[in-house]
């Protein structure tokens, strides 16, 4: 009993981790599961969300004019909503922009798209660096989601639970945009057979813009979302590329509920090595995707992807 | 490649004489044009290093992108040798291959019957596990300090002693190690194994039912790109005088992927010989300009993927093909896979 | 190249005292000496580099405008360490022998030192420690060319630990960073906890690279300690602040930290500085000099964000203006001469805004100094006054004795003799 009581807390903060990993995972499984592109720029996206929504929440309202004025007496948590609705519009701009960059290695070697992100990573982390200054920053949020609360004697955060709701609320929606609208059913037939799409004439070319536009805003959400907890630096999506990665294999490339499961085992994984053999939790995930990609080839749940070869 | 089963292949080829040429008459003009010979000893390595990586990307298509691993690997056994076993730099060389080889092969085992994506992951997670190792294991390998105080000491020859304290004669140390990596790849991938490489990047089910043991050649492949890993780890060693866990993490892996591309290792043998240059030149130079490098250092490989994504060599290749198309009228088509004598 | 040293000298020269920059410029005819500066400008330590880094171009801009050093104007040379040993290792090979740099200053992270230091030594290049506090520094990593200006981890963990018990009880937990600094931050920790009467209930390792502290701070509840001695460093320390924070557990806990970078903490929410922690300096200290230091620093940098100067500038520039002092001092730029200056420098505290005399340790090359220790300084109107220094202790209490048996320093027939 005693076991379970201790272990409790552990499995609970395991599953909200689990929900954050899920998150920092989707917009790049959209994108490798439509376009088959390893989306490397996924990381800086993530950070350029967050330092786009600190932008809007907390703006330096110097030369504004009457307009910063108002704008700085709404609440924080309506600034707050528009960070969180707007920063990931620009992103999405940015990734388009990406995309159409992106254009020229269609047809090649996987390994071209992978390094032509690659080097649009380096270039926006450091236009990062640029413009907001290599200091570490802090992104607000809203009163009533922060602090913390108390339950069976331990202390949990308030964010930490919003966060893993607003995971869930993001899955819901990208499953719902995927599964119950038309512009949902043409991008997974795309992702299946581009020669049949573009055969029922669906514009191939703007059908990848927004998918990649739409993949960028989701790492621009998680960027949003998880820097309250990592803390806000230009190199911050760094750590996020890796786990993402690893998500989508360990579920299988092309699985939306594979990387859904794979981001909760994760989150479980690691929150419970954290607790009892914590120097061993980083290396936990990598030994959990050694295991399984040995006994199952394709993750937990992957399909023929055009990767393989 | 019609033209190599027509004749045997050289031994020696005139690109392969202009590059020794070239570097090894770097320390007479190096200074002059504003580089210093310690650079030219990590370029040195560095194309060790990738034309090993290249065996792997270029020749057999397989994306590693935890290379970095065998490259640490045989820097720190390198340095375990000097400072607990054997002050010998002959020694130590000989057992950073060994590492990078057994390294490797093991890890071959678990990669071997894997392709694409979930090939190139495998890396990664191995590459971390490498990492991960290094950091956790301080009392062998000093943690995130590193190894500290491999001293470069003295090359025997029996008969008289090489001091490799400078920074010259180092040089030509590596140099001549770079000479006999050179020629030893250079047979290899014209061996009937090379074919065999070569028949597994264009279509692994056909190269099996042709007759080739996939499992194994890719097995060996990987073992060998991690001894030269290993070898040029080794050399690093020496020439920081230190053994460092960066050099496994992730960015440096991806360094090595990133100039093999650059310099054309899909189109040409001599590819990640021109990255490597490129690569660490720009990055030598840009460092010193500008505080901003980075920036400028990802717009030029956008622009290289995105204008000519074969690299440097499929730059020099459309320019000879020119030269020569402007001398025979019926020049032969060619392929755009890596192709011998380019 | 040349376009760079000339603006950033100009800037420098500008930015100080432009009148004397002219005439100084003028009356120089000797060759310039060159100072290479090697702090990081990308990853991990790149805000804290360029803290240092401007912390050493105006002690070099002040001696310019004065002159110049021996009469010969000061240049600078600027490469980004990136953070990564390997790189401080090509960086200072092209400093010295493409640059012809006399000396180099800077360095945050402890593996770029090492790895510059030892090409350092090498060539006989006088190299400045400015910013990293790992023991090893000044211990078994020592050399005879480098001097590291930063109080280290057993220099803090003296300072905080006796306290701790006293105030907070016998029950103490460590976190720890599972690498070589956190090892050796948390083994002192330990021994002086353990030698004063406390009981340490449990020691947490956590992975270098952590960005998630949850299960950890979970752990830390189940074991319920009254101290928490934390040697958590870098990037995850950030991470660490913020979940804390959020926790509301900074008050819950006596937290015991080791020292807090300004650059690291500047603009953060109050909340985020939870518990105790060290530091060298602080812009309101109460001492003579402290308020003309800070104008001059908003004088020559008004557009930085952190407006007011913090640890790791001080550091950078009192390390920059001991190196120039020690050469005039010795009337050559002969690092064999320059070095025996440094190694009998000793600070009056008047001078360097302390409360003690700061002397520079000739067995270890550490500058021994006065160590504060601060806590989070709530309910201030002042956003740039962030600490409150609690106490301060001289530099004999809070000296690391091991580190006079584990350094070994090279002797100076071993180290070659440059004179630029």
């Amino acid at each position: 009993m005693d076991i379970i009581l201790n272990l409790l807390p552990h499995i609970i903060n395991g599953l909200a981790l689990g929900l954050l990993f899920a998150l920092i995972a989707l917009g790049f499984m959209l994108i490798v599961g439509v376009m088959e592109l390893i989306n490397l720029a996924h990381g800086s996206l993530f950070a350029l969300g967050a330092y786009i929504a600190m932008t809007l929440i907390d703006p330096n309202i110097a030369g504004w004019g009457s307009f910063g004025v108002w704008y700085m007496e709404l609440s924080l948590t309506l600034r707050y909503v528009i960070g969180l609705a707007l920063a990931p519009a620009f992103v999405a701009i940015v990734g388009m922009g990406l995309e159409i960059c992106m254009r020229r290695t269609y047809g090649k070697k996987a390994e071209y798209g992978l390094l032509l992100t690659f080097g649009a990573a380096l270039v926006i982390e450091e236009s990062i660096r640029i413009i907001w200054g290599s200091s570490e920053q802090f992104l607000p949020v809203p009163e009533m989601v922060s602090g913390a609360f108390i339950a069976g004697g331990m202390i949990y955060s308030n964010y930490r639970f919003f966060a893993a709701g607003f995971g869930i609320f993001m899955i819901a929606l990208v499953w719902l945009f995927l599964e119950k609208t038309p512009y949902g059913s043409i991008i997974k037939a795309g992702a299946h057979d581009s020669e049949m799409v573009r055969a029922l004439g669906v514009n191939l070319t703007v059908l990848r813009l927004m998918v990649f536009g739409l993949g960028a805003s989701l790492s621009a959400v998680a960027g949003v979302i998880l820097t309250p907890i990592w803390g806000l630096r230009p190199h911050v999506g760094v750590d996020v590329v890796i786990p993402a990665f690893l998500i989508i294999v360990l579920g299988g490339i092309g699985s939306f509920w594979g990387a859904v499961v794979a981001g909760i085992l994760v989150g479980l994984v690691v929150g419970i090595f954290g607790a009892y053999a914590s120097e061993w939790s980083l290396m936990s995930m990598y030994i959990l995707l050694i295991i399984v990609i040995t006994f199952r080839t394709r993750g937990l749940f992957g399909k023929k992807s055009a990767l393989e070869n | 490649m019609n033209n190599a089963l027509a004749k045997p292949t050289p031994i020696i080829t005139k690109p392969m004489i202009a590059l020794f040429v070239m570097l090894g008459t770097f320390p007479l003009w190096g200074e002059a044009v504003g580089l210093y010979h310690y650079l030219g000893v990590e370029i040195v390595i560095w194309i060790i290093y990738a034309l090993g990586f290249n065996l792997l990307l270029g020749y057999t298509g397989l994306p590693s992108f935890g290379h970095g691993a065998y490259f640490g690997v045989g820097a720190y056994a390198y340095g375990l040798v000097q400072l607990g076993l054997i002050e010998s730099v002959w020694a130590g060389v000989l057992v950073a291959v060994i590492a990078g080889a057994v390294a490797a092969g093991i890890v071959a085992c678990f990669l071997s019957h894997r392709r694409g994506i979930y090939y190139a992951l495998m890396t990664i997670a191995f590459g971390q596990v490498f990492w991960f190792i290094a950091m956790k294991w301080h009392t062998v390998t000093g943690g995130e300090d590193g190894l500290l105080n491999i001293y470069r000491g003295t090359l025997s020859f029996g008969v008289f002693d090489v001091s490799l304290r400078d920074n010259v004669p180092l040089f030509y140390f590596v140099f001549a190690v770079l000479i006999i990596v050179v020629i030893c790849l250079w047979r290899l991938v014209h061996s009937p194994f090379g074919k065999a490489l070569q028949a597994i990047r264009m279509n692994e089910m056909r190269a099996g039912f042709v007759g080739y043991n996939v499992w194994l050649i890719k097995w060996t492949v990987f073992m060998l790109s991690g001894a030269i890993a290993g070898l040029a780890g080794g050399l690093f060693a020496i020439t920081q005088e230190s053994a460092y866990p960066d050099v496994m993490g992730l960015h440096a892996s991806g360094y090595i992927v990133m100039l093999t591309l650059i310099g054309g290792g899909f189109v040409s043998f001599w590819g990640p010989v021109i990255g490597a240059i490129v690569f660490f030149v720009a990055r030598d130079l840009l460092g010193s300009i500008t505080e901003t490098w980075l920036l400028w250092y990802g717009l030029m490989f956008m622009a290289v993927i995105l204008f000519k994504p074969e690299g440097i060599a499929g730059i020099w290749q459309d320019l000879s093909k020119k030269l020569s198309r402007n001398q025979k009228q019926n020049a032969p088509v060619v392929s755009q896979h890596v192709k011998a004598g380019e | 190249m040349v376009s760079k040293n000339f603006t950033k000298t100009t800037r420098v020269l500008a930015a100080g005292m432009a009148f004397a920059a002219i005439t100084a410029g003028s009356a120089v005819a000797a060759e310039p000496l060159i100072i290479g500066l090697t702090s990081d400008a990308s990853g991990q330590y790149a805000n804290s580099g360029a803290s240092d880094r401007r912390g050493m171009q105006m002690a070099i801009a002040e001696f310019n405008a004065k002159g110049g050093v021996l009469g010969r104007e000061i240049k600078i040379v600027h490469i980004d360490t990136e953070t990564t040993p390997a790189t401080g290792s090509r960086v200072a090979e092209r400093m010295i022998s493409r640059e012809n740099v006399g000396f180099m200053i800077g360095a945050v992270s402890s593996g770029v030192a090492n790895a510059i230091s030892q090409v350092a030594q090498k060539y006989g290049v006088v190299y400045l420690n400015t910013n990293s506090s790992s023991p090893t520094e000044s211990g078994k990593n020592c050399h005879r060319v480098k001097f590291v200006w930063d109080g280290n981890g057993k220099n803090f963990a003296q300072a905080a630990v006796k306290n701790a018990i006293s105030s907070y009880g016998k029950d103490w937990l460590l976190l720890t960073n599972d690498y070589v600094w956190g090892h050796n931050t948390s083994k002192a920790t330990r021994q002086l906890a353990v030698s004063h009467g406390a009981k340490i209930i449990d020691e947490i390792m956590v992975p270098q690279g952590t960005r998630d502290f949850s299960a950890t701070l979970l752990k830390v509840q189940q074991k319920n300690p009254k101290v928490i001695a934390a040697a958590v460093g870098g990037d995850d320390l950030k991470a660490l602040r913020q979940q804390v924070g959020q926790l509301d557990m900074g008050a819950k806990y006596a937290w015991i930290n080791n020292q807090q970078d300004w650059p690291d903490v500047y603009g953060l929410p109050m909340k985020n500085l939870f518990g105790v922690f060290g530091t060298t300096w602080y812009y309101k200290l109460d001492l003579p000099g402290v308020d003309d230091f800070v104008k001059r620093y908003q004088a020559m940098y008004p557009d930085t964000k952190i407006r007011v100067p913090g640890n790791v500038f001080y550091n950078g520039y009192w390390a920059t203006r001991s190196l120039l002092e020690a050469i005039e001092t010795a009337g050559t730029t002969n690092n064999h001469a320059v070095i025996k200056q440094l190694e009998k420098l000793r600070i009056p505290a008047a001078t360097r805004m302390q409360h003690d005399d700061a002397y520079m340790d000739a067995k270890t090359h550490q500058m021994q100094q006065t160590v504060y220790l601060a806590t989070a300084n709530t309910g201030s109107n002042d956003k740039d006054d962030m600490f409150r220094i609690l106490s301060n202790s001289s530099p004999e209490k809070v000296a690391d004795m091991a580190a006079q048996s584990t350094c070994n320093l090279e002797s100076f027939a071993d180290t070659p003799v440059v004179t630029r």
